[in-house]
């Protein structure tokens, strides 16, 4: 039991300032449990490398937890065509933003798990994302080596030397303090499962220095070890484990719960005024003392529509579409 | 060979014609890498109609899935079922990088004259005045795939000479360290693999001139006119080369995606 804390010694892990990287694909499986009670905590200046975002790091963005935001994507896919705290914070200057492609960033995660500070690539080439007029860390003086995980370069470009097949782009390992992550099981001692689609979950883990695995259920390590090729991250490289059920709403998680779309979709679209979303926030966040009041709200009949059928390893019932 | 039996102007909506439209531009064994959205209905209607042996990936790290039901998202529980292989980006975008991909559908906010597309800002991008999702991977399909299909809205602001921000490489790229706009082919050497082969708006199919790289009209679809493509571009488009109609739905097409693809209408209406 020793790794086991609450959702609020979880967030006490974080600090002001901290680079930060999350578990999951856009609207799928991020640690929304966390996600709250950083916001709850009021944690400032955070810098969020992810390889892509989402509902998550919009919902950061927009209680002003985010100084940088590092990545690739930000929206609500379906239920919300753009990230509208980023595109507002953005256009009024108090968020920073660092663009890098899907597989770059991808690239930048995996060199950060292998312990490498950068990697080559092909992709992307000829687009304004390697814009040197568009670092923007590089512009704001932020590359100056004052925060070690910040890159001295955005980009280089390097001769293949051993075949001769060009010029390659490297980019920089992403080095995060932190990465919460939200799956599906997790052993006693730490051993991860995770169900599905792996997303980019093991190079994030790998890469940070700390890792907080939030899991719908703790089981016992002996259980998981019946299996160990289903298994993806091993416990020495998880320091703290919290058990919360529901824990990725209203994103979606495989064999356990539908994506709650209404709910991300009346987020979105609060969330064109920043008055939307503290109202928003008030009601869902502030309003609510933890997590599981936060259950409480949603009520059980909206849970059970969500929850998957164990046989498709998502929800027959949930109503998606206009038919 | 049966007749095909085509539908007639208003008993299909523009979305059908795009997704059919965007079917027939598989070709059966190929590997297809499909985003959310009308890639989805396209290459499911390609795999039950002209290209049963094609393969679908989803970005978030499904290999051949058969969903039972349309996923909503790449990342959906959906795109699992009965996959030959559940992994992750690492596995989808090393196959990509290593010239696996045969065809990738991509999306956008704007589209220039040579195909270079942009999803992250309107305005200059230190100031922008809108803020849009950004780049996700279509850089990284739409640079490292053989062969990549866009689907537009046809629209002035959206077809234009220049676009504010070059987020995925079209036919003619900026070279990087230097910045200097050369040929695609040049750009990228001796890894050059192909990349945008057409677009597909709510009005037209456009293709590309394989010396200049410039967009053509290529098709245009029925109840529209060249006129009426013309009017909605920002800049000046070769029309001299067009083939005459889009090939229409036939009813056939027109039932798979109602009844088998999307019948519960999560992106058809």
């Amino acid at each position: 039991m020793g790794k086991r804390i609450t959702v609020q010694e979880a967030v006490g892990m974080i600090n002001d300032g901290d680079m930060i990287t999350f578990s999951g694909f856009t609207i799928w499986r991020r640690p929304m449990a966390v996600i709250y009670e950083i916001i709850r905590q009021r944690k400032r200046n955070l810098h969020l490398i992810e390889v892509n975002s989402g509902t998550h790091g919009d919902m950061l963005v927009g209680a002003g937890c985010v100084k940088v935001w590092e990545s690739c994507w930000i929206g609500h896919e379906l239920f919300g065509k753009l990230g509208g705290n980023l595109d507002r914070k953005v256009r009024n200057g108090e968020v920073i933003t660092e663009d890098y492609s899907h597989h770059q960033m991808l690239l930048r995660m995996a060199a950060g798990a292998l312990g490498i500070p950068y990697i080559p690539t092909w992709a992307s080439r000829g687009t304004d994302i390697l814009n040197p007029e568009y670092d923007m860390l590089g512009k704001l003086g932020m590359r100056d080596g004052s925060n070690p995980r910040i890159s001295r370069q955005k980009a280089q470009w390097v001769e293949d030397p051993f075949f001769e097949e060009g010029t390659l782009i490297h980019v920089p390992a992403a080095r995060p303090n932190i990465c919460i992550a939200h799956v599906q099981q997790v052993g006693e001692d730490g051993t991860v499962r995770v169900w599905g689609q792996k997303y980019a979950d093991e190079e994030a883990i790998k890469a940070a220095d700390k890792v907080i695995v939030v899991a719908e259920e703790v089981v016992p390590e002996e259980y998981l070890r019946r299996e160990p090729s289903q298994n993806l991250i091993p416990p020495y490289l998880v320091d703290a484990i919290v058990e919360q059920p529901w824990g990725a709403h209203p994103t979606g998680n495989f064999g356990c719960y539908e994506v709650d779309g209404p709910f991300m979709r009346d987020f979105y679209n609060k969330t064109r005024t920043q008055e939307g979303f503290d109202a928003w926030a008030e009601e869902w966040i502030f309003g609510v003392p933890d997590f599981d009041a936060y259950l409480e709200k949603l009520g059980y009949k909206r849970l059970q529509s969500l929850k998957a059928n164990s046989a498709y390893k998502y929800s027959n019932q949930a109503k998606r579409g206009s038919r | 060979m049966m007749e095909k039996n085509y539908a007639k102007p208003g008993e299909y909506k523009v979305i059908d014609l795009l997704a059919v439209a965007a079917a027939r531009e598989v070709n059966d064994g190929e590997v297809v890498f499909a985003g959310t959205g009308l890639p989805m209905l396209a290459i499911m209607l390609a795999q039950k109609t002209t290209a049963p042996n094609s393969y679908l990936i989803y970005e978030a790290g499904t290999i051949d899935g058969k969903s039972l039901h349309l996923p909503a998202s790449v990342g959906d529980a959906r795109c699992v079922y009965q996959a030959a292989v559940a992994s992750g980006l690492y596995d989808v975008f090393g196959q990509l990088q290593r010239g696996r991909i045969d065809l990738g559908y991509l999306g956008g906010a704007e589209i220039d004259m040579y195909g270079n597309v942009n999803t992250t800002v309107i305005g200059d991008y230190t100031k922008p005045q809108i803020r849009f999702p950004g780049s996700g991977g279509n850089p990284d399909i739409n640079s490292m795939a053989r062969r990549t299909v866009f689907i537009m809205v046809q629209e002035k602001r959206r077809f234009r000479e220049k676009v504010d921000y070059i987020t995925s490489p079209g036919w003619r790229v900026r070279k990087w360290p230097g910045g200097q706009m050369v040929s695609r082919q040049e750009a990228f050497g001796k890894t050059f693999r192909g990349g945008p082969s057409a677009v597909i708006s709510n009005m037209a199919v456009f293709r590309f001139d394989e010396e200049t790289g410039l967009m053509y009209l290529d098709t245009v679809h029925p109840g529209y006119t060249v006129n009426d493509v013309l009017n909605n571009v920002d800049f000046k488009l070769d029309v001299s080369r067009v083939k005459g109609e889009t090939e229409p739905p036939t009813h056939e097409e027109l039932h798979i995606l109602y009844h088998e693809v999307d019948p519960e209408g999560i992106f058809l209406p």
